[in-house]
């Protein structure tokens, strides 16, 4: 069941970056309807799993690689569409949902099988800590999916000062949520292992992802570093999220390596 | 006093700080791909975070000395933002501040106490006052499948033989007496091995992993390679589950320090060494691993932390809307300055 709306997940969400993309090239309004309701739709099959997976675990789904992609690219979709309706914009919609594709591709060609199982918690997971921790990382790394988006369609562009306001925005609200994410992420290793800061290879890019952010709030408005360093700043930025979970996970062994 | 009104100056920029982080998240980033263990530890590392303590206090300081204190009433939102702004920066430096006097005062040990067994912590670490930790228990639940649900260690607190306080540890709940945490961190087996020989020349120990026992008399000796809790030979030396369902003890036997052979043994299973002698594998008996930790930054952290993150709150509410006014102001502007031209 969930492995059959897994796929819709995946064709809604591919549909609607190719909708988007041909859509704003030709600026046929038709195509891009198309693109927003398979985008919509998408969005909608994405949570049922969610609402799914809580059913059948019993608690919030958060505690896996996999649960976590998915909670990434249902606040990712979800506020692209809200974006979308406040600004009347779709030039953006081909990256985002690409880039969302690109992580429904990764949950189904990495840890399909690991949706459809119940595993139980490990004891260091049990904690209250977990979801907030877990829910606010998600969402810092929605914006800068999100914000990474608007700048890499100004780089593709070359225009490099369109939307400045809106990914300073986006950006500030995903640094906020991943400051909190690691103020309550320390608090939680305090109780559990025993020490807020390990210089686990997690916590360690995480740094390195909020120190990136930081830089760019500082220096963007600065005029060495408007336009076009600005979305390269944020851009990598996004690519050291992407690195935070899949190459620390996958490649680096730490205290976050879960399933 | 240029040099000097010139190293502040340099010190207190935020051009400085910033290059500072930089420098930090470049050698975070290297660091963990190379020597993950000991970046963090490096003289370098250190150095370029107590000059980032000394720049973001100076560059903060100057900051609330310049800080506009009439916009409380002017312009409350900017106000928000600004002070948030403050605040999370004042936060920032009480954590790396904590952070330092952990570093220089706290203390941690790992301990590992049998069922039984009692410590005296003041041994292991300077205590205020000397008490000991008793082990009632220790036990493992397990989930269906075999992995572990949760490590239950049940201790007394004991000073001078009279009993304090009596509680349990599990993992995400430490024990806290006299600001001293103890955290269920780790766990092993030690195995009791019981020698049979001729004329009562028998013996026993108590193993750790890859521990030995010389058997008295002879050349021979025994080596514990590992307790396995759910051994199948496809796993070979991993257990399969962490649920005892299947417990074997991987063994070695030596001569002459040659080895002899490896064998599996079940608990309770005589094997024959030679003609005179034989062993047997009898008990398990399962240790905890804890940790011991006194921090005496962490109210200092502490603080910090909430400091942080009431400020990038403030920060972040207020800003997104004094954007958005300043949005709404700059296309005003714009329009005017259009109309003007007109």
């Amino acid at each position: 069941m969930i492995l059959v709306l897994l796929s819709g997940v995946l064709i809604t969400y591919f549909t609607g970056a190719i909708f988007y993309f041909v859509g704003n090239k030709t600026g046929k309004a038709k195509l891009q309807r198309i693109a927003l309701i398979s985008t919509i739709i998408g969005c909608m099959l994405n949570g049922i799993i969610l609402v799914l997976r809580w059913k059948l675990t019993g608690r919030l789904p958060l505690a896996s690689g996999s649960e976590f992609l998915l909670c990434f690219s249902f606040f990712t979709v979800i506020m692209y569409l809200i974006y979308e309706w406040k600004s009347r914009e779709k030039k953006t919609g081909s990256v985002v949902m690409l880039i969302v594709t690109v992580l429904m591709l990764s949950v189904v060609g990495l840890m399909a099988d690991h949706l459809a199982a119940i595993q139980p918690l490990m004891p260091a997971l049990k904690s209250p800590w977990l979801s907030v921790h877990v829910l606010t990382a998600a969402f810092a790394y929605a914006a800068f999916a999100l914000a990474a988006g608007l700048a890499a369609k100004n780089i593709i562009k070359k225009e490099y000062t369109q939307h400045g306001e809106s990914i300073c925005s986006i950006v500030s609200g995903g640094f906020a949520m991943l400051s909190i994410s690691i103020v309550l992420g320390a608090i939680w290793a305090e109780q559990t292992w025993g020490s807020y800061w390990s210089w686990d290879p997690k916590e360690t890019w995480a740094l390195v992802t909020w120190i990136i952010y930081a830089l760019y709030l500082h220096l963007h408005k600065r005029q060495n570093w408007q336009g076009k360093r600005a979305n390269i700043m944020v851009l990598t930025g996004f690519i050291l999220v992407l690195f935070t979970f899949f190459g620390v996970n996958y490649l680096m062994s730490g205290l976050h390596s879960y399933a | 006093m240029k040099l000097w009104k010139k190293v502040y100056s340099y010190s207190s920029s935020m051009k400085t700080g910033l290059m500072l982080l930089a420098l930090i998240a470049l050698i975070s980033a290297l660091g963990s791909l190379v020597v993950p263990e000991v970046f963090f530890q490096t003289l370098l590392f250190r150095l370029l975070l107590f000059f980032l303590i000394v720049n973001m206090v100076l560059c903060t300081l100057r900051r609330v000395i310049v800080f506009n204190w009439r916009l409380l009433k002017t312009r409350r939102l900017k106000f928000v933002r600004e002070f948030g702004i403050l605040l999370l920066h004042a936060g920032m430096i009480l954590i790396i501040v904590g952070a330092g006097v952990f570093l220089v005062f706290g203390q941690s040990v790992m301990i590992s106490l049998s069922q039984g067994e009692s410590l005296d912590v003041s041994k292991e670490m300077k205590v205020n006052k000397p008490f000991s930790i008793y082990l009632d228990d220790f036990h493992i639940e397990y989930n269906n499948d075999g992995s572990a649900s949760q490590y239950y260690s049940q201790v007394k607190v004991t000073v001078e033989k009279e009993i304090k306080e009596s509680a349990g540890i599990s993992v995400n709940y430490p024990l806290d007496y006299q600001n001293i945490k103890a955290y269920q961190q780790s766990y092993g087996y030690k195995v009791r091995i019981k020698v049979t020989g001729p004329e009562n020349k028998g013996t026993e120990s108590l193993l750790d992993e890859e521990e030995s026992l010389t058997i008295p008399g002879t050349d021979k000796m025994v080596k514990m390679y590992k307790y396995i809790p759910n051994y199948d030979p496809e796993y070979a030396m991993y257990s399969k589950t962490l649920r005892p369902d299947n417990p074997r003890i991987i063994f070695s036997v030596y001569e002459k320090g040659e080895l002899l052979g490896v064998g599996v043994a079940k608990i309770g299973e005589h094997i024959k060494l030679d003609d005179k002698f034989s062993f047997v594998f009898s008990t398990v008996e399962p240790y905890t691993v804890l940790k011991l930790k006194s921090d005496p930054g962490l109210p200092v952290t502490s603080s910090g932390a909430i400091l942080f993150m009431l400020g990038v709150s403030m920060a972040l509410l207020a800003g997104v809307r004094v954007q958005k006014q300043k949005y709404a102001e700059g296309i005003n502007m714009k329009n005017e300055g259009m109309s003007e031209s007109k």
